[in-house]
Parts: structure tokens; C-alpha cells; sequence
């Protein structure tokens, strides 16, 4: 029986190592056409990559790989030298002092805690009730814009904000922002003109 | 392309037969002599051989990671890093896998992180740099090597700008097979992607590059 022509796919895989059947094989060599198609697609993965090989070498010169390798060992032992810890001579550490505390001076400050509390619960109290009229309580609420900003000023790394900024927009209530950033030229669109 | 790919021996074994040693790869041996060396306390002699090991990847990383980024300073900075870190978790490499693969998806992790860390930068800020660190694209000198000519030559040209034109995931996948000498299951395991995925990826590519080299060639 004669063995139809091997697909593309299989073709592909013959070439990625995965050696062909024994009635492909076979094929093979008695089918001209398959056996050029083979060769062909074995030529263009081999080209590839040599061609990629070749870019990358092209740039990676012998000298630059060995700044590279050098840079590499440097880093290396710089983070080795980070981890190592000077132990502090036990001959002067100092002698540990028990700090315990005595049951009556545990009994003082709880009194005192409890006092303080009790005096300001009635002067709210007194004041409440006291006073005609009830006045607007003046609300200290902390600006959540003004403590964000604090925050990503100071302790955000720019990777991180741009990060944020971008999980922000892709969000749900980004959606309704989109008109207005396509309609927002982007900074090198501008620069270019 | 001279590949430094030592694949280990199948470890399929009949039962009942004495299970063969697969042969370590040489730079998986470094690495397992590394990681004692680290545990024991040794440090200086581990970095030493780190060395060797540095020595004995660096190209192929440099391939690899050039491939992912397009730009010499971030695959330089790709490799630095995949190396520093290799070296700061060596205590974590497992001995039964290969030392490629595991450090391939250092690499690979570090190489996605800086792409995606720079279209952020590109979105939002002016590039720093004008126009990317491309290979230049000479004539081939008198004594260049096969790949450098085929670089040089029209076809070498059309093969490159069709891997250029890659979507990038299939690039991604193609680069690993091809250039890392990767089967299917140790790309899907450097990618986090089944097998499947992996191989439905590299077919799509390869029936790309066709297309692309045919439609040139007309």
C-alpha cells in the first residue's frame, strides 16, 4: 500500500526531532515531493537559526562578553560581601536587666488608664447635654488624593507607579477614561512634530 | 549555530533492569558542585567555579536574551541579572533536573519583565535612547564566519525580518526551539504554558515564516 504524503504538521515535527515511523520514512525516500518539502522547511529552521544566532553575536562581540562575565563576577561577590555579618564581641555586651513589674505599679497605671477614660467620656457627655444648640462636629478626614500622592512620591519606585497606573486604566472604571486618553496625544507623538 | 545543548539519556527503563545514571550534563555538574560548595560555606571557591559556569552559558544567554529584548543593553542587563540571581538561589537548583533549563527560565522571567517594564516606559515617557542597539547590517567581512554571511545575504535579510514580524508569542516559543535548543516540554515549562500550547505556538510560527519568506520571494 502506497503511504499518502505527510502533512505539513508532520513534516514540522520530523524536522523538530521527532524522527519519522518507519512507513514515513520510507515515504520519504521514494516521494520526491515530500522529501524536497522536508529539506526545504529543514533549510529555513536551520537559516533561522543561524540568521538569529548571527544578530545577536553581531552585537555580543568577544570583548563585550567578557565586560559581561566580569560585571557578572563583580556582582556576584558584592552580593556575597552584603551578607556577611560582623559579630559584636560578646565580652562587651552589656549583662540583660530583668524588667518585671510589681503588681502595685500595675494596679497605679490601670487606675490612672481608667480615670483618664472615665473623665473623657463625661465631658462628652456634659458637653452634649449642656449645650442648646448642637454643633457640626468639625471631621478631620484625611485626603485620600493628597495621602496617595504622599505615598506613591515616596516610597514607589517608577516601575511600580507606571505598574499601577496601567492595572488602573485597564480596570473597570478605565473604560470610561479611554475616549479622553485616545483623544490625549502621547508625549513622543508630540515631540515628533 | 554550535549549540551548547547536552540532553540528558531518557530515563524510560524497563522494569525490572537497573536504572542507568543518566549523564550530567557538564554544566549541570558545575552547578550541583556550586550549590555544595555554597552549602558548605564556602563561598569563595564556589564563585570560582561560578566562573566557569558564567563562561560556559553566557553566549547562549546572550543569544536568547537578545532574541526576547532586540536591544544589546537590556540583554546585557537580562544576563547580568539572570546570572546574579542564578548564583544567589543556587541552594534552590535540584540536582535531577538540568542546570539548562532551569536557568533558561531565569533568564526568560527576567527578559519578560524587562520587555514589559520598557513598553510601560515607552508608553508613558519619552524613550531615552533614539532608535534601539540593532546589529549592524554589514556586508560580510572576508573571513566572517557561515552564520555572519548568511546574515549578509538577501535570504539572511528576508529570514530576519520575517522573525521580526512574528507575533510576539510565537517569537517567543520559536526562539527557545530553535535557539535554545529546547523540545516543546522544556519551553513549556520556561513559558508556564502547556506542552500543547507550546507545540500549537511553534507549528504557527513555522507556517508563518513560510508564507513570509514565499511571499517574498515573489
Amino acid at each position: 500500500m502506497r503511504h499518502p504524503h505527510l502533512s505539513d504538521d508532520r513534516l514540522i515535527d520530523v524536522c523538530l526531532a521527532h524522527p519519522p515511523a518507519a512507513a514515513e520514512r520510507q515515504h520519504l525516500r521514494a516521494c520526491g515531493v515530500c522529501e524536497e518539502r522536508r529539506a526545504s522547511l529543514a533549510r529555513l529552521l536551520d537559516d533561522a537559526s543561524d540568521v538569529a544566532a548571527a544578530e545577536a553575536d553581531a552585537v555580543f562581540t568577544d570583548e563585550r562578553l567578557a565586560r559581561q562575565r566580569a560585571r557578572i563576577l563583580e556582582r556576584v561577590e558584592q552580593e556575597s560581601r552584603q551578607g556577611r555579618l560582623i559579630s559584636f564581641p560578646a565580652a562587651h555586651a552589656p549583662s540583660p536587666v530583668l524588667l518585671r513589674a510589681r503588681p502595685a505599679s500595675r494596679w497605679i497605671a490601670g487606675a490612672a488608664a481608667a480615670g483618664l477614660l472615665i473623665g473623657v467620656l463625661a465631658g462628652h457627655l456634659a458637653h452634649d447635654f449642656t449645650s442648646g444648640r448642637v454643633l457640626p462636629r468639625a471631621r478631620v478626614v484625611a485626603s485620600p488624593t493628597v495621602a496617595g500622592f504622599q505615598a506613591v512620591s515616596t516610597s514607589m519606585s517608577e516601575e511600580e507607579f507606571l505598574g499601577r497606573l496601567e492595572v488602573a486604566i485597564e480596570g473597570t472604571g478605565g473604560s470610561a477614561l479611554r475616549p479622553l486618553d485616545d483623544l490625549t496625544p502621547l508625549v513622543w507623538e508630540v515631540a515628533a512634530q | 549555530m554550535s549549540s551548547t545543548t547536552t540532553r540528558r539519556a531518557s530515563s524510560t527503563v524497563a522494569a525490572g533492569t537497573p536504572t542507568p545514571v543518566a549523564p550530567l550534563s557538564r554544566d549541570s555538574a558545575l552547578a550541583a558542585e556550586i550549590k555544595a560548595l555554597v552549602v558548605a560555606g564556602r563561598r569563595d571557591s564556589a564563585r570560582d567555579r561560578f566562573a566557569d559556569l558564567v563562561a560556559l552559558q553566557q553566549r547562549r544567554a546572550a543569544r536568547i536574551a537578545y532574541q526576547y529584548l532586540r536591544d544589546g543593553h537590556d540583554a546585557d542587563e537580562a544576563v547580568q541579572d539572570a546570572f546574579v540571581k542564578v548564583f544567589t538561589h543556587i541552594a534552590s537548583y535540584r540536582e535531577d533536573l538540568p542546570f539548562e533549563v532551569w536557568f533558561t527560565r531565569i533568564l526568560v522571567n527576567g527578559c519578560l519583565d524587562l520587555r514589559k517594564a520598557r513598553s510601560r516606559r515607552l508608553r508613558w515617557v519619552l524613550p531615552a535612547v533614539p532608535g534601539s542597539e540593532t546589529a549592524p547590517r554589514e556586508p560580510a567581512a572576508r573571513d566572517a564566519g557561515p552564520e555572519e554571511t548568511l546574515l549578509a545575504s538577501e535570504r539572511g535579510r528576508h529570514i530576519a525580518d520575517a522573525v521580526a514580524q512574528l507575533p510576539e508569542r510565537q517569537r517567543d516559543v520559536f526562539t527557545l526551539c530553535q535557539m535554545a535548543g529546547q523540545s516543546a516540554n522544556e519551553v513549556s515549562k520556561s513559558l508556564g504554558l502547556s506542552e500543547a500550547t507550546v507545540r500549537v505556538h511553534l507549528f504557527r510560527a513555522i507556517r508563518k515564516l513560510r508564507t513570509l519568506l514565499e511571499h517574498e520571494r515573489k
